[in-house]
């Protein structure tokens, strides 16, 4: 965990200004359109209160999470045998940068629409569109990691002999492995905004089916919490998993 | 262990030829220098030699083995090359280590070895340290043990120096010399500066302009005062450089 004073130098003055005016700005346009518009901070600090002790929140962060973990992880699966068979083979690489480059131009709604007309209303729907999405951004900075391993370290390989498997292990992976960490990083982020849009048909249960069910009850305090919780969900895991992970990385540096 | 370097009339052309024809032998415990002017093909003949390139023509023996393209000889070869090429990821100690591998050295034994040689270049107490950790010229002294840590047959260096400042540089002949004597290997070592040359090497192998053949090839067992010896390949060299000047394409 992060001591006291690491946190009073991130959270640094000019930005605690900045937030200040933001949050005094909304208090100002809640006050003006009413709390069906704009519900005031307090208003949805009430709400994200109340859902934390109700437990709702961890019910639904749970599902949306549980549902990333399956599509984002096979996605990182799936980008790992792309990577491993680009470095294998010219022939394969060339199709993969193909594949992949036409992932990368399908849009977002593509894959809900197709997920849903396969899968129907069941939890594969958001799995699946997360998978599509976070495939492409995964398996690309793979497949430039590997192609970007030192071919000068490799020769001093050959000239060792080290054995296929030798060169792998002791040159191959390690020269990698920043490049999965920052693409899994990329591929979170984008896993947990998708997910949550698929979520908004047909499953119920997840960040993205409560917002949209609080928008429908009008109760629009509550969209604003869930998006809190989902941009507090978002920081902690890019601090606590992916900062770890890189700085561990940085160590020989 | 005692191995004698065959170059058998070795050309390459790569678009145009640049090396026409060369031929010498290293008796085991020599020290070789190969000199020439720039883009004579010095390295190209060492990568020839460590069977890193195939030549286009003649052969390369080790100890009566051909050595080729692949490297597929049982003779053990070691490599330092221009940059380290050491595992950034690594500690200096793991890198030396690692290449052992291949050779089917249990790992107490690979350990001893890594300590071993990694003292022999003054790298004692600086083990754990990854490279980034240190300087220019420590990064080249684990590069040398790591390739003394195969016991190798030949010893291969390519302008291993030319990174270093002018003082490095001199402390670093001096090392080397020093290993060559107490370890006996035998080297090839490829460098432009003609003082180092003479400076290290019992026999000098000078080479001309593109496409290179021998120029000359000078025992350098003090017959010849080494001042005089300089001299005179300073001259040699220059007139290569001219003549490459002269017919390079305008």
């Amino acid at each position: 965990m992060l001591s006291a004073g690491r946190w009073a130098a991130r959270l640094h003055l000019p930005t605690l200004a900045v937030a200040g005016v933001v949050v005094a700005g909304w208090v100002l346009l809640s006050w003006r359109y009413g709390a069906f518009v704009l519900p005031s901070p307090l208003a949805v600090l009430h709400g994200l209160v109340e859902i934390v002790r109700s437990g709702e929140v961890w019910t639904h962060t749970g599902a949306s999470l549980g549902r990333i973990a399956v599509g984002f992880g096979g996605a990182i699966v799936v980008a790992l045998g792309l990577a491993l068979a680009a470095f294998v083979s010219r022939t394969a690489r060339g199709v993969v940068h193909d594949a992949l480059a036409v992932l990368n131009a399908t849009s977002v709604f593509v894959w809900i629409v197709v997920s849903i007309i396969w899968f129907g209303l069941s939890s594969w729907a958001p799995i699946f569109t997360t998978f599509m999405i976070t495939l492409p951004v995964v398996a690309s900075t793979l497949v430039e990691g590997v192609e970007s391993v030192d071919r000068r370290l490799l020769e001093m390989g050959d000239v060792y002999r080290l054995s296929g498997r030798q060169k792998f292990a002791a040159i191959v992976v390690p020269s990698t492995v920043p490049y999965l960490v920052a693409g899994m990083k990329v591929g979170f982020g984008l896993a947990l905004k998708v997910s949550v849009v698929a979520e908004i048909f047909g499953v119920t249960s997840g960040i993205g089916y409560v917002m949209n069910y609080s928008r429908e009850i009008l109760a629009t305090q509550m969209v604003f919490v869930w998006a809190l919780v989902m941009i507090l969900v978002m920081l902690a895991i890019d601090s606590l998993v992916f900062d770890a992970i890189a700085r561990r990385l940085a160590r020989w540096r | 262990m005692a191995v004698t370097l065959e170059v058998a009339g070795v050309g390459k052309d790569f678009l145009i030829p640049v090396i026409d024809s060369v031929s010498f032998s290293v008796e085991a415990g020599e020290f070789v220098c190969l000199l020439g002017p720039n883009g004579c093909g010095k390295t190209t003949l060492l990568r020839i030699v460590g069977g890193l390139e195939p030549p286009t023509r003649g052969t390369v023996t080790l100890g009566g083995e051909p050595v080729v393209g692949s490297g597929r000889h049982t003779r053990k070869v070691g490599v330092v090359f221009q940059e380290d090429r050491l595992l950034p990821w690594m500690t200096l100690r793991e890198n030396v280590e690692l290449v052992q591998k291949p050779l089917g050295i249990d790992g107490a034994a690979r350990r001893a070895t890594a300590a071993r040689y990694l003292a022999l270049v003054g790298l004692a107490g600086f083990e754990d340290y990854h490279p980034a950790r240190v300087s220019g010229g420590m990064r080249q002294r684990a590069a040398i043990a790591r390739a003394l840590a195969v016991e190798p047959d030949l010893l291969l260096m390519d302008e291993p120096f030319g990174a270093l400042d002018a003082q490095n540089r001199r402390i670093m002949q001096n090392e080397v010399r020093r290993i060559w004597r107490e370890t006996g290997r035998t080297i090839l070592f490829v460098t432009h500066a003609i003082e180092e040359a003479v400076a290290i090497g019992t026999t000098l192998v000078m080479l001309s302009a593109r496409p290179s053949r021998i120029r000359e090839l000078v025992r350098n067992d003090g017959r010849v005062e080494r001042s005089k010896l300089i001299d005179d390949l300073n001259t040699m060299i220059m007139e290569e450089v001219e003549r490459q000047q002269r017919s390079a394409p305008a």
